[in-house]
């Protein structure tokens, strides 16, 4: 009965309890979505660093790390092999040639790593293999006399291999993604002109658009206006063994896109053997070993085996060579903690405001049962109960309506294209696809239930201070 | 066979540095199946009297004796628990729970005291058909009348066979023919059930079906008639 009456009595005063289940619904469909999209921007930031970055254990010479000195090499690198590969949880290793060194075209320079691969290996370790941009060649496909480098697209960019051209193929292919007549005209003072980087391109477009004109568009038509001569070269320039400098000239076997617009500027793939070729490197030496394994919650195992069959070497897991991504996966849940802490408190002062009115309205009516023999602890449940109720439908509805959400936009993704070049500069992807655990809203239900209650105690503590002869003569 | 003693009850309120006597010295004793009425002008001490027989309210000094229990030797949980076996209350506005229906308002009592679902369901249709509001027993109360309103609050004291019913003048809001209608069905209740009920009224026609009328003034005890 006690159940059935603080159910009805929840709908007593229907506008104001709706109310309060819109807030309820919305501070909780709020903090599920947002937490749904840092998880999401989180796991896509471990997966790229983890896939197309670092991989999950490194192995180098001690201190290599630190002064990238390139005589710190891996010798009897075939003992090594082995030794890893017998390590259960190793699924694929790859070896590396690395230096530092200077990426030249006839306008640009900039400071790069070059790393030197083998193909072939590399793609069972990282999937940058997939991230070559389309039209801009392949992933070390095709045989080549010239010595072949896979570079990103902003490096590319930097070293103005990109250029900019709104030419009669990029103008129909705008009109085919719907730009208005009115807006590609707009465009005749750039048309035929080619740029040979990005920023005199986003320059001119400024003097040429309106700025929400070219917030809405200006992504698009650099899109479409952006060009690169497949086969464009440049040049690299580097200390080999002995510290004398050397160069030479690298044909671009294509152009990598990824989230991380700073690995873009700075990373430069090479085969090893043109790497070691010029350098003077044994052929059986390398720099660094990338080990991949099966279970990457199995990583610190893993490493402690790896470092004990190799203690002349230094093994370094993702989480100390990426501490910011360590970090972010500890500190998370703490944070989840103080954003959902927020949102509850937030939810509880507007449940207790309206417990208060329910209390101060009944007044009569709860003098009444206690008079006729309701204890204090039954109008204290009552009370209680219709606390959590309240809470209760509204968190159902925003867990329901989060839940879908987050599965249409898990599905196809959230475009933050507005914010794209803030987003890649920091290492995100400009699309985030939401993601949460079926547990987290069993979690939420635990709060919001916990919340329902506390919220109650105050106006429930009123109601049972109630003199009832004063009660049922209250107006 | 006696059911209630109070033994010289005294109330005094302390109102803005002076003392009210509400009810002063009052010793009465109540028998079982009683239907006595309490009258007297407006602040003689009626509804302060039936207040400290209903243990709502403590006294100043003297004792309330029900059934054997001093009710001031009670605690307070004891007290709520108290008064939900031994008393029923009828209010002047009704004070039904606007959101369970006539049944259920009657069952409440029953629900509380942990009745079982065959009792409860036996007891409410016996006392609805008392009161005449068996085709009602699922409106909510906004959709009774008042008097109708009243009979269903009279129902709900009387569910768990309390040792009496207080009434706080429960004709006062209501029309003639309704409140001619509910002392009809409370007189019946009190002779089928034998349960004491014990008014607070202003109203002559309780007054003349009473069997017994207590007169306070400035709440002391002027008379105390019992009519055959």
């Amino acid at each position: 009965m006690i159940w059935k009456t603080a159910w009805n009595n929840v709908w007593r005063n229907k506008v104001r309890s709706l109310v309060v289940i819109a807030s309820v619904t919305v501070g909780i469909f709020a903090g599920v979505f947002s937490i749904a999209l840092m998880n999401g921007l989180i796991a896509q930031r471990i997966n790229d660093a983890l896939n197309d970055e670092i991989s999950d254990i490194q192995i180098n010479c001690k201190d290599f790390r630190i002064n990238n000195d390139p005589q710190l090499v891996i010798k009897n690198s075939e003992a090594v092999l082995s030794e890893i590969n017998s390590v259960s949880g190793v699924t694929d290793i790859s070896e590396r040639t690395i230096i530092t060194g200077m990426a030249n075209t006839a306008s640009k320079s900039a400071g790069v790593q070059i790393i030197g691969i083998d193909p072939d290996k590399e793609k069972k370790v990282f999937t940058l293999y997939n991230k070559v941009m389309p039209g801009t060649g392949d992933y070390f496909e095709k045989d080549s006399k010239l010595n072949l480098a896979l570079i990103g697209q902003e490096l590319a960019k930097d070293l103005n291999i990109i250029r900019y051209s709104v030419d009669s193929s990029a103008i129909a292919r705008l009109r085919e993604k719907g730009l208005s007549e009115k807006l590609i005209s707009k465009l005749d003072p750039i048309a035929g002109k080619k740029f040979s980087n990005e920023k005199q391109f986003i320059k001119e477009m400024k003097s040429l658009f309106s700025k929400a004109e070219e917030m809405k568009y200006g992504l698009l038509i650099r899109k479409e206006a952006w060009s690169f001569r497949e086969g464009a070269r440049m040049t690299l320039t580097f200390l080999d063994k002995d510290n004398n400098q050397v160069g030479a000239v690298f044909r671009l076997t294509g152009l990598y896109d990824m989230a991380n617009s700073m690995f873009e500027k700075s990373s430069v793939f090479i085969k090893n053997s043109d790497l070691k070729k010029l350098i003077g490197m044994n052929e059986k030496d390398f720099h660094q070993i990338v080990v991949k394994i099966s279970d990457v919650d199995q990583t610190d195992e893993i490493a402690d085996k790896l470092a004990q069959k190799l203690p002349d070497l230094e093994v370094t897991t993702w989480k100390k060579i990426s501490p910011d991504l360590a970090m972010m996966t500890d500190m998370v849940s703490q944070f989840y903690l103080i954003f959902g802490i927020i949102i509850l408190a937030a939810l509880a002062f507007g449940i207790i405001n309206t417990m208060l009115m329910v209390v101060l309205e009944r007044t009569k009516e709860l003098g009444m049962l206690t008079a006729i023999g309701m204890n204090k602890k039954k109008v204290f449940s009552m009370i209680m109960l219709e606390s959590v109720f309240l809470s209760l439908i509204g968190a159902v509805i925003g867990m329901i309506v989060s839940y879908i959400l987050i599965r249409i936009t898990g599905n196809t993704g959230i475009n933050l294209a507005q914010a794209a070049e803030g987003f890649e500069a920091l290492g995100y992807s400009a699309i985030v696809y939401p993601k949460i655990s079926a547990g987290f809203f069993g979690i939420v239900t635990i709060l919001i239930i916990i919340t329902g209650i506390l919220s109650s105690i105050y106006p429930a503590v009123k109601a049972l201070k109630l003199n009832p002869v004063e009660a049922i003569r209250a107006e | 066979m006696k059911i209630l003693e109070i033994n010289n009850v005294s109330k005094i309120y302390n109102e803005s540095e002076v003392q009210v006597n509400a009810v002063n010295g009052v010793t009465l004793d109540f028998q079982e199946a009683e239907f006595a009425a309490i009258v007297g002008p407006s602040g003689s001490g009626k509804t302060t009297l039936l207040n400290l027989i209903g243990g709502l309210d403590n006294p100043t000094s003297g004792e309330i004796i029900i059934d054997g229990t001093n009710l001031s030797k009670l605690k307070s949980s004891e007290l709520i628990d108290f008064r939900m076996r031994n008393i029923g209350f009828v209010f002047q506005a009704y004070n039904l729970i606007p959101v369970l229906t006539a049944k259920e308002n009657v069952e409440f009592i029953m629900n509380l005291q942990k009745w079982s679902k065959k009792d409860r369901d036996e007891r409410t249709f016996e006392l609805l058909k008392a009161v005449g509001l068996f085709d009602r027993a699922n409106s909510r109360p906004t959709k009774l009348s008042g008097g109708q309103q009243q009979r269903i609050a009279v129902a709900r004291a009387l569910a768990s066979r309390p040792k009496f019913v207080l009434a706080d003048e429960p004709t006062a809001n209501l029309d003639s023919k309704s409140a001619s209608t509910l002392l009809e069905i409370m007189e019946k209740l009190n002779h089928e059930e034998k349960i004491t009920f014990i008014f607070s009224t202003h109203d002559a026609r309780v007054v003349k079906m009473a069997h017994r009328v207590i007169t306070l003034e400035d709440g002391k005890v002027v008379s105390d008639d019992i009519r055959e």
